[in-house]
């Protein structure tokens, strides 16, 4: 109870609450313009927190988060176009609805859903969380090490459709990680006599560059030359039926539930939530036939499911340090570069930091409830008649001038473009991005802990394997790159 | 063509990681084992994934870029403004590159582009220079009104 106690009373200062709200209503923003997504709004906004307070920082990630994964339906519903990829499932029922003149009605459901989905997931990050992490109390640096290799093996075979690229992007990762000089030895890796490498990359810029660059490519290939005209940016208001609200309770809570416990699957994203659920409420439905022809069910069961995977996303990446998704991934690069170290300890070190943000995850989602009224959703939806064009010199400026700050050198400008390019042509072969930065922020962690364990073990590599939490650990790695191979087995061989 | 391409993917990080394990077999004790076996892995995912797409037998279309000449006009004005923010000064480069990527990109509404870009500098200067006191690269004509100094 303390530790909730002294949680929210470090946020309730005018800092934090700033940063919620200001964010919450940019998260909105950044989610209705489709091209933009919040990975690309938080690795964008994270060099700019350098300086901050690390609650206002997290505040500021927390409501970007949950608002821009409100905001993604808004163009979902009113153009068929998905604000985020979380948003593709409320397209099937949302743009029906806008068709028959109900967008606004449309608007106010999604709204509704996406702030009961955050508000439900983040109580359970605020119970699942602390209980998850008393366990690593028992954790050594064996158990460290292999919890860093069992999170990076997740994510890089549950991200995207080939494992083979997802280990080979988490490789990657580790091997950047290791640029620099050894922490241990002192000694200068991979930095080609160049003094700038001596610190390593910094995390941050090819962060930004990865995660920002491509989509503005993208953007620029589209070339979006109009925008929308007021007509088409029209609502009128329509009333809800009686019971109407009442018959969404059901979905509301099935959804939850599923957008929780795929927030807590390492690798799964919003996206898999809001399938998941809008699947399981057409089975559930005495109408299923009515879905994907306009069906409110539709919204609510999507929209509160995508927004259930947003602070659940964070329990293993709070008490265990594997992210459960990018976003997660870049809370763990926020706490990074604030000075704390990611991993089992971090909930034991900074108790309040980590509730904090807990209580963050919980306020944007209530939040929602206020900026994502229909007043406010009219006024979001103006955004989309800016040109698409001209957000393509505006993210690259924002971009500069965010990698800039950081160290001061115009080097880490071109470290960004090139980390871009790269993350743009990876994208385009199926190489997943995450593991990158997943083994960029794990490595660290990785090397010296297998280090620390074979230094207590006097160099005996089987004290890796040999204690039961980590001969667990190593067993559910080894399942874990081995699974995608023996399911391409059973394919091939249920095919022959 | 994906096999195509995943054949270039596996060899470039073939390469690579061979490349980086060779590097990594100089460095002293436990600091080089480490990237060594990094490296040594980098090149097998690498040269699996070649491998792979070699003896594939179905080989699907999968452009690499959608729309070519946009996506050289957004590199070279990237690339460009990555090189002129210093020398020209950060706010004077942000402004030409506000003007120049819409205009190359076939936006044809001037008034609205320089609104726009005056508007979005203006606020950035507002937000980086007056709010946060962020040091950004120097404008050039500061630099010349001042008769070179820094």
């Amino acid at each position: 109870m303390d530790f909730f106690v002294t949680s929210l009373s470090g946020i309730m200062a005018i800092g934090p609450i700033l940063a919620m709200v200001g964010s919450t209503l940019l998260g909105v923003l950044i989610g209705a313009l489709p091209g933009l997504n919040p990975v690309m709004a938080i690795a964008l906004l994270l060099p700019l927190t350098y300086s901050m307070d690390p609650l206002v920082a997290l505040g500021m990630v927390a409501g970007i988060y949950n608002g821009s994964m409100y905001g993604g339906a808004i163009p979902a519903i009113l153009l068929r176009i998905p604000g985020t990829p979380a948003s593709i499932a409320t397209t099937f029922d949302g743009f029906p609805m806008a068709e028959r003149g109900e967008a606004a009605k449309a608007l106010k459901i999604a709204c509704w859903s996406s702030a009961i989905g955050g508000i439900v997931s983040a109580i359970a990050l605020m119970t699942v969380g602390p209980l998850l992490a008393r366990v690593t109390l028992l954790f050594g640096p064996a158990e460290y090490f292999w919890i860093a290799i069992f999170g990076m093996a997740s994510v890089g075979v549950m991200v995207g459709t080939d494992a083979v690229k997802g280990i080979l992007a988490a490789v990657i990762g580790l091997l950047i990680g290791t640029m620099g000089i050894d922490s241990l030895s002192g000694q200068a890796r991979y930095t080609f006599d160049q003094t700038w490498l001596l610190g390593g990359l910094d995390l941050i810029v090819v962060l930004v560059g990865l995660y920002a660059l491509p989509p503005v490519l993208q953007l620029a290939e589209k070339c979006d030359l109009k925008g929308l005209s007021a007509a088409q940016l029209r609502l009128l208001a329509v009333p809800f039926k009686p019971g109407e609200i009442r018959s969404m309770f059901g979905t509301w809570f099935r959804s939850s539930m599923i957008g929780v416990s795929v927030g807590i699957l390492p690798g799964a994203g919003g996206n898999i939530a809001a399938f998941l659920s809008y699947n399981a409420a057409k089975n559930a439905s005495d109408d299923p036939d009515s879905f994907g022809k306009g069906n409110p069910q539709g919204i609510a069961a999507a929209e509160c499911g995508n927004n259930a995977d947003n602070a659940a996303s964070m329990i293993p990446a709070l008490s265990l340090g594997i992210p459960g998704n990018v976003v997660a991934a870049l809370v763990l690069s926020a706490l990074t570069i604030h000075g704390l170290q990611p991993g089992p300890r971090l909930f034991h070190s900074n108790p309040e930091l980590v509730g904090g943000f807990m209580f963050e995850m919980l306020l944007t989602s209530i939040l929602i409830f206020l900026v994502g009224g229909a007043a406010a959703t009219r006024v979001f939806a103006q955004i989309q008649r800016l040109p698409g064009v001209l957000l393509v010199p505006s993210i690259l400026i924002l971009m500069c001038v965010g990698v800039y700050v950081i160290n001061g050198r115009p080097v880490d400008l071109w470290v960004m473009f090139a980390a871009g390019v790269a993350g743009y042509f990876l994208e385009k072969v199926n190489v997943p991005l995450a593991p990158i930065i997943l083994g960029m922020i794990l490595g660290p962690m990785a090397e010296q802990s297998v280090r620390r364990a074979l230094l207590i073990s006097r160099g005996d590599a089987s004290e890796l394997i040999t204690r039961p939490i980590s001969a667990v650990l190593a067993l559910a790695t080894l399942g874990m790159i081995l699974w995608p191979i023996i399911k391409a087995l059973r394919a091939k061989r249920a095919k022959a | 063509m994906v096999n195509g391409q995943d054949i270039t993917l596996g060899l470039i990080f073939a390469i690579i990681g061979g490349c980086a394990a060779w590097m990594a077999s100089s460095y002293n004790g436990a600091g080089g084992t480490y990237p060594m076996i990094l490296g040594i892995v980098l090149a097998l995912l690498g040269a699996t994934i070649a491998a792979r797409a070699a003896i594939a037998t179905q080989n699907e279309e999968r452009p690499l870029v959608t729309a070519k000449a946009n996506l050289i006009i957004a590199l070279i004005a990237g690339a460009a403004y990555v090189a002129l923010v210093v020398p020209l000064g950060f706010y004077t480069a942000s402004a030409l590159l506000m003007l120049c990527i819409p205009i190359a990109l076939g936006f044809r509404r001037p008034i609205f582009t320089v609104v726009s870009a005056a508007v979005f500098v203006m606020m950035v200067w507002l937000i980086f220079s007056v709010i946060l006191e962020k040091p950004l690269p120097r404008e050039i004509w500061l630099t010349l009104g001042s008769g070179g100094g820094a």
